[in-house]
């Protein structure tokens, strides 16, 4: 009985998730009419065509090459970096625990802003020169992290977190360097940091996706052993968990995901910290429907965060500020709301 | 026709484990037989715990070796070992808010490996373990709702679930109220009697221990100091090894299993200066006085004291030297002259709370002639039996020495206190 109410949730929430894709593929600064977007979306995809005569070629660029991929690689991001979060906040044991914890972002920065300073431009599986040391940068970190918090066999998470920090302040700090040094790319490297999706294209959601894919499936093998790890590690290893091997796991493909989406976004915020708390207020702890729901909800609030970005004001702003804008006090309304908190 | 042959299910070989440089286990050795329901007894830091740690596989050895049911506990995978040995902790709290049905199904962990959805099968065990536990009723409900009882159960509903061989217990009883504790215990005992499951339990109450093992093994510095039935352990010699304090053992009838009754730690001895103390006792008012004047560190003696009385016994498990007498008996001539000879270099001499009737009032004869101080208690003449007897010899008394008259045996105490107390100002 209960599970088919949950089966009914998740059919209703990807359909509105659908809804949000569409609805939002309509809106944008160009004024494209709503009858012309449809007829755009309805010959694009399942080419009907309804008289495109009269719809310029700008338009169904604007529509079919600008809007929605942008969309769907908001969608993929949100969602890869909710349910990073939520697997994060689940081996951790950490509430505080987002996709970012480990330093993964720093060393994508960091990347990113070689990459800005030093004006590389040469490009790698629909990767700019940028997003590709990014994505080097933010693996090479978490490896070290793993390598210094490892213990002959095992890591301890509380090493884990602690050089993760350490780690991240430290090439926080080798960036600062850069950029004072290289003010021209001052406000270049300010924007990577604050994250957006404008200007991507089918380029990188084709990019992005194998990783996101991959991740996933990770992920979703692993449900009910990251419900035991919440009961804690040595608990967990009494039920038959090889801890070390569900840690390595988790760690590789939410790293692998991560670095992939922040090398072709920048670091959008929150998303990974808020969402898994908010979906597990609803849902409860158990990961078999957090980790779905998660990047289903995830996905969904990047859209609508990327959608204001692009929309509000007069120019772009970028999505990591309106996430932390709107995320931020909402989330502190749920708390309030529910004190009890399934945390 | 298996009994004869018990299969052998844990067999520790010399085993050495600890934190760092520190060892807490130091060549442990024991064997668990199928069937068994082991208690590990022994104060804390003798390495209880350490010991189950290592057999879940959650530290290492430095030396020697564990044989799990005939093989190397280190060859074992988690989810091999999950399948034989279950574990049921101390207390188990967690922040996630789990049904008691999430938990207990997260029991059947190692039989599923990569599936991700249970089979009815499992279902079926778990429902099985809800019930054996008597938590079915609360399946739905959240975890951390339930009482420290009802949670304890739903744990061992999950180690049922995972339907081990061994089922190893880390003090499941020290969080619970008596009631619970006592509902916990019979659970472990019909899993063991009715399902033949190996049962080892650390076990910090001794009379738990006593009561509901069929074999303890008492630990202290992460070796034996003896393996054997609760008769042959819960001796005050051997737990004078372990426990650093006064007890007294007694066998308790209702269960035919020894009992330890703890008397006390702190010596007080080294405050006062000693007395010969003498109480003239007999009845059952007496025990909790002549343990004090004993804790204190006077040298107590009593008499003339009935066998059988509740006087009696407590001047047996202490050690006090006292005159006997049989029960229901009138004091002997002879034993009063003991008695007299017993008093005669006191300091104190107490006449405690006692009914006196003609059996007993001989004790109170002669008195007038001894150096030592008298005090009397009181309450005697609301129980004085003796038509007048008692009055007459108390007079005699009077007429040739003080008798200072207490109220209670606690005003004794004081007055001795403040007597003996060793002033460390002025030393």
């Amino acid at each position: 009985m209960k599970s088919n109410i949950k089966k009914y949730a998740m059919f209703i929430s990807i359909v509105i998730c659908i809804v949000i894709i569409y609805l939002c593929t309509l809106m944008g600064v160009a004024s494209i009419s709503f009858l012309d977007a449809n007829k755009i979306l309805l010959d694009q995809i399942f080419h009907i065509n309804f008289g495109m005569e009269d719809i310029s070629e700008g338009a169904i660029a604007i529509i079919w090459n600008v809007r929605l991929p942008r969309i769907i690689l908001a969608f993929v991001t949100g969602g890869a970096l909710a349910i990073c979060g939520a697997a994060y906040q689940g081996i951790f044991k950490n509430p505080m625990a987002d996709p970012y914890i480990l330093g993964v972002s720093s060393g994508a920065a960091l990347g990113a802003s070689i990459g800005i300073v030093m004006n590389f431009s040469s490009s790698f599986l629909g990767l700019n020169g940028v997003a590709l040391l990014a994505f080097i940068g933010s693996f090479l970190t978490i490896l070290v992290v793993y390598n210094i918090s490892r213990v002959g066999r095992k890591v301890p998470v509380a090493t884990l977190l602690l050089s993760g920090i350490a780690i991240g302040q430290s090439l926080g700090a080798l960036m600062s360097l850069l950029m004072i040094f290289n003010q021209d790319d001052l406000s270049h490297i300010m924007f990577w940091t604050m994250g957006s999706l404008n200007g991507k294209g089918w380029n990188q959601v084709i990019a992005v996706l194998p990783y996101v894919v991959f991740g996933c499936v990770m992920m979703l093998t692993s449900v009910r052993e990251l419900d035991i790890m919440l009961l804690g590690e040595e608990t967990a290893t009494q039920l038959g968990v090889d801890t070390e091997s569900l840690k390595k796991k988790i760690l590789f493909s939410s790293s692998l995901i991560t670095a992939a989406v922040v090398s072709v976004t920048g670091i959008i915020g929150f998303v990974g910290l808020i969402i898994p708390h908010i979906v597990r207020m609803v849902t409860g702890p158990k990961h078999r429907t957090l980790v779905p729901f998660s990047f289903l909800f995830g996905g969904a609030f990047l859209i609508l965060c990327d959608t204001i970005a692009r929309t509000v004001a007069g120019q772009e702003i970028p999505v990591g500020i309106i996430t932390a804008a709107f995320g931020g006090p909402f989330f502190v309304y749920l708390l309030r709301k529910r004190k009890k908190g399934g945390m | 026709m298996e009994r004869l042959m018990p299969r052998i299910m844990l067999n520790f070989r010399n085993v050495v484990a600890g934190y760092g440089d520190a060892d807490i286990l130091s060549r442990f050795n024991a064997v668990v037989c199928q069937g068994e329901f082991v208690g590990l007894i022994g104060p804390n830091g003798a390495g209880k715990s350490t010991l189950l740690k290592c057999l879940s596989g959650l530290l290492p050895l430095k030396s020697g070796e564990i044989i799990l049911e005939g093989k190397d506990n280190t060859t074992y995978s988690q989810r091999q070992r999950a399948q034989m040995v279950a574990v049921v902790p101390q207390s188990f709290d967690i922040d996630y808010d789990f049904s008691v049905e999430d938990i207990v199904l997260m029991g059947r962990n190692p039989y599923l490996s990569f599936k991700v959805k249970e089979s009815q099968y499992d279902y079926d065990v778990v429902t099985e373990a809800m019930h054996a536990t008597k938590t079915l009723q609360f399946r739905k409900r959240l975890f951390n709702t339930l009482s420290g009882g009802e949670k304890q159960r739903v744990i061992i509903a999950r180690a049922i679930a995972q339907e081990p061989d061994i089922i190893l217990l880390d003090e499941p009883t020290s969080a619970l109220d008596i009631h619970h504790q006592i509902e916990i215990m019979e659970l472990i005992r019909n899993l063991n009697l009715k399902k033949s499951m190996t049962v080892v339990a650390v076990l910090h109450d001794i009379n738990l221990a006593s009561r509901y093992c069929n074999r303890l093994v008492l630990m202290k510095n992460g070796s034996v100091i003896v393996d054997g039935t609760p008769e042959q352990v819960i001796t005050e010699e051997n737990l004078k090894k372990v426990y650093d304090m006064k007890m007294f053992i007694q066998e308790n009838k209702l269960f035919g299993k020894p009992e330890i009754i703890p008397l006390r730690v702190i010596k007080e001895a080294e405050f006062y200066h000693s007395l010969r103390v003498h109480v003239i006792c007999g009845g059952n008012n007496a025990s909790q006085i002549l343990e004090e004047l004993e804790a204190m560190g006077h040298r107590v003696t009593a008499g003339v004291v009935n066998q059988g009385s509740d006087d009696w016994m407590v001047c047996d498990a202490l050690g006090i030297p006292m005159i006997e007498e049989r029960p229901f008996t009138v004091i002997s001539n002879e034993n009063q002259a003991k008695n007299m000879e017993l008093m005669k270099d006191c300091d104190v001499i107490l006449i405690s709370d006692l009914p006196f009737g003609h059996g007993n009032v001989n004790n109170l004869k002669g008195l007038e002639d001894l150096k030592g101080t008298i005090y009397f208690h009181t309450n005697c003449l609301n129980n004085d039996f003796t038509d007048g007897t008692l009055t007459q010899y108390l007079e005699q008394i009077k007429a040739k020495k003080t008798v200072t008259e207490i109220s209670s045996h606690e005003e004794f105490v004081e007055i001795i206190k403040a007597l003996t107390r060793i002033d460390e100002n002025k030393e």
